[in-house]
């Protein structure tokens, strides 16, 4: 049997649509939501965070997993990027007040403060850019940094930028586009190579 | 897994290797020398009294090629060497994955050619065989499959740069992305779009061979096909799988590769191939080729194949009180003598909290000693018996109880 994570949040719909369409497997999202694990069609099914779905796979728990690129970034690991399923399109971007004389990089002070659920990803993009940054890591609500003064800016995922509009954030950069991906085990590709690419073909045949 | 590594390095050393120790702490620059600095994130550093930079070896191929560079300089090749120990990966960022582990391998330095690729990889599969696993799989891939597609691919320096940048890090997204945006199509170019997929048997390397046209390519088809044929010879071609996919480090290995995979490990068991390379950088340039096998990971999947072994029983726990001590200590000493493990207690305790000692340092048989001539025998779920300590090695030795 293999095993399949799917994030909780704003990518499982699509994923469980997405999986009914392309007849891998059946699932509602009450079911899934309520038993967090599901066998059914000889496919095994997991609800994790989606900060969690990389550390399923790159350990073999699950032979494969659905998750936005933003989260293999943060999580880098020997895992095999399979598709691009297309769907949960958003942008890794760099966000401060409407009230900030800051805009692009060049007008970014030499030490930058910034807050963030992507400490990893803001280090490498910042890294990339040459500039020198203090990162203060939150679990939720980053809009609110700035705004009272924690850190200069953000960096976010947004996909319509409704929450930063209303926050009374604006973005200055983009260091990234990023979608759902499917993903899987190094291993599994190996030792269970043809049930993998079954999946594998079924959602690429029903593709973007 | 002493037991694990014991009945592997006899069966190396059965096949003429020789076992070699290398250190764990080597100067920074010998390692980057022969891993390049690419690896540099993932070693563990400090610095020495003069300043210089050391480093924990993160795994020991590097220092086995400069011993033979080295030390054994002198010595006629080939060199059939093997080596066991610890290594430390410093994991970048990501999970906390365990930092030391253990690793085993061989080097086979100085024979060029399929012979040597088919003998390592045999002695690989004799290695996981000894070790006592049941249900592996071996896939025998070619470094030189994927450089020859590349190259046959009539693209701009930084489009091969790119492809190869989305292989080495398994973006297969990225990858269809680049060759989409290429508008030739060539053999090469379908290849590499199924890249990972070219697994099976036999017929994938006849299925690629009338594909490719590039000579790099060919040839390493050819390698293959007979490195194939040695291994049914070698008596172990039967769990052996084609993966001209493999994505290994494209600029370490220079021929055949190969990789171990267990039914339910995230991570390969063995990995190994050709890196003629290596031993030139250290100034005697000699081909090679070799393996590593992650003992951690063959214990975890023996402890999945027939459950976690225990500690064998202890045959005597030797308990004293009075003027015991003396008698114990060489009542103790005959049981080793014929060979049963025997604890004897460090201080005097009644019966009622030896027998509660020795059930919690879970040995089959008590004896309590009181004197030279008394001592009361507690055979394992038996009736106890008093006898003298001499009686009761008679019993204990004569297999009584």
């Amino acid at each position: 049997m293999i095993c399949l994570a799917l994030p909780t949040g704003a990518l499982l719909d699509e994923s469980l649509e997405r999986l009914a369409r392309s007849g891998v497997i059946e699932l509602g999202r009450d079911e899934i939501g309520r038993k967090l694990m599901v066998e059914k069609d000889g496919l095994r099914v997991v609800l994790v965070r989606p900060s969690d779905v990389p550390a399923y796979v790159d350990h073999g728990a699950a032979d494969l997993g659905i998750v936005g690129k933003d989260s293999l970034l943060e999580f880098p690991g020997s895992r095999y990027e399979l598709l691009d399923l297309g769907f949960g399109a958003c942008s890794m971007v760099v966000a401060v007040p409407e009230a900030s004389a800051l805009s692009g990089p060049e007008t970014w002070p030499p030490l930058l403060r910034v807050a963030t659920k992507y400490p990893h990803c803001t280090a490498v993009q910042m890294q990339g850019l040459g500039q020198t940054v203090e990162v203060v890591r939150l679990h939720g609500s980053v809009e609110l940094a700035p705004l009272v003064g924690l850190v200069d800016a953000i960096v976010d995922l947004t996909a319509s930028g409704r929450t930063l509009r209303a926050n009374r954030l604006r973005v200055v950069w983009t260091a990234f586009d990023s979608s759902a991906r499917l993903v899987a085990n190094q291993a599994s590709l190996k030792t269970r190579g043809s049930h993998l690419l079954d999946v594998v073909q079924r959602l690429r045949g029903e593709g973007a | 897994m002493r037991a694990t590594q014991e009945a592997l390095l006899s069966e190396m050393r059965s096949w003429g290797y020789r076992y070699v120790v290398t250190p764990t702490l080597e100067s920074l620059d010998v390692l980057e020398r022969g891993l390049g600095s690419a690896q540099r994130p993932r070693l563990f550093k400090l610095s020495d009294g003069d300043g210089s930079l050391l480093a924990l070896v993160a795994e020991r191929t590097v220092p086995v090629a400069r011993l033979v560079a080295g030390k054994l300089r002198s010595a006629p090749l080939p060199l059939r060497l093997c080596y066991a120990g610890p290594v430390l990966v410093n994991q970048a960022g990501g999970f906390q994955r365990r930092r030391e582990s253990h690793q085993l391998g061989a080097e086979l330095v100085g024979a060029p050619g399929p012979v040597a690729d088919a003998e390592v990889i045999a002695l690989a599969m004799r290695c996981l065989d000894a070790a006592g696993l049941r249900s592996y799989q071996i896939d025998v891939g070619h470094a030189e499959f994927f450089a020859g597609l590349l190259e046959g691919l009539a693209v701009a320096p930084e489009v091969r740069l790119g492809i190869r940048q989305a292989l080495a890090g398994r973006d297969l997204v990225a990858l269809e992305g680049i060759l989409d945006a290429t508008p030739l199509s060539s053999a090469e170019h379908e290849l590499l779009r199924r890249f990972p997929a070219l697994r099976g048997g036999r017929e994938i390397l006849d299925a690629a061979s009338k594909l490719v046209t590039n000579g790099r390519a060919a040839r390493s088809l050819e390698e293959l096909a007979r490195v194939l044929d040695l291994l049914a010879a070698h008596g172990v071609g039967g769990t052996v799988q084609v993966d001209l996919g493999a994505i290994r480090d494209f600029d370490y290995y220079t021929g055949v590769i190969f990789e171990g995979y267990g039914p339910d490990l995230g991570h390969p068991l063995t990995q190994g191939g050709r890196y003629d390379h290596l031993l030139g950088r250290f100034g005697r340039p000699a081909p090679a080729t070799g393996f590593v096998i992650h003992l951690d990971l063959v214990g975890e999947m023996l402890e999945g194949e027939r459950g976690r072994q225990h500690l064998p029983a202890l045959a005597a726990a030797v308990a004293w009180s009075e003027s015991g001590l003396a008698p114990a200590l060489r009542l103790g000493a005959s049981l080793r003598l014929f060979g049963m493990r025997a604890v004897v207690d460090t201080q005097p305790r009644s019966l009622a909290a030896a027998r509660r000692w020795a059930a919690g340092v879970g040995s089959r048989h008590l004896v309590l000693v009181e004197s030279a001539e008394r001592a009361l025998w507690v055979p394992g779920g038996g009736r106890s018996r008093r006898l003298s300590p001499q009686q009761v090695v008679g019993r204990l030795a004569g297999g009584g109880g």
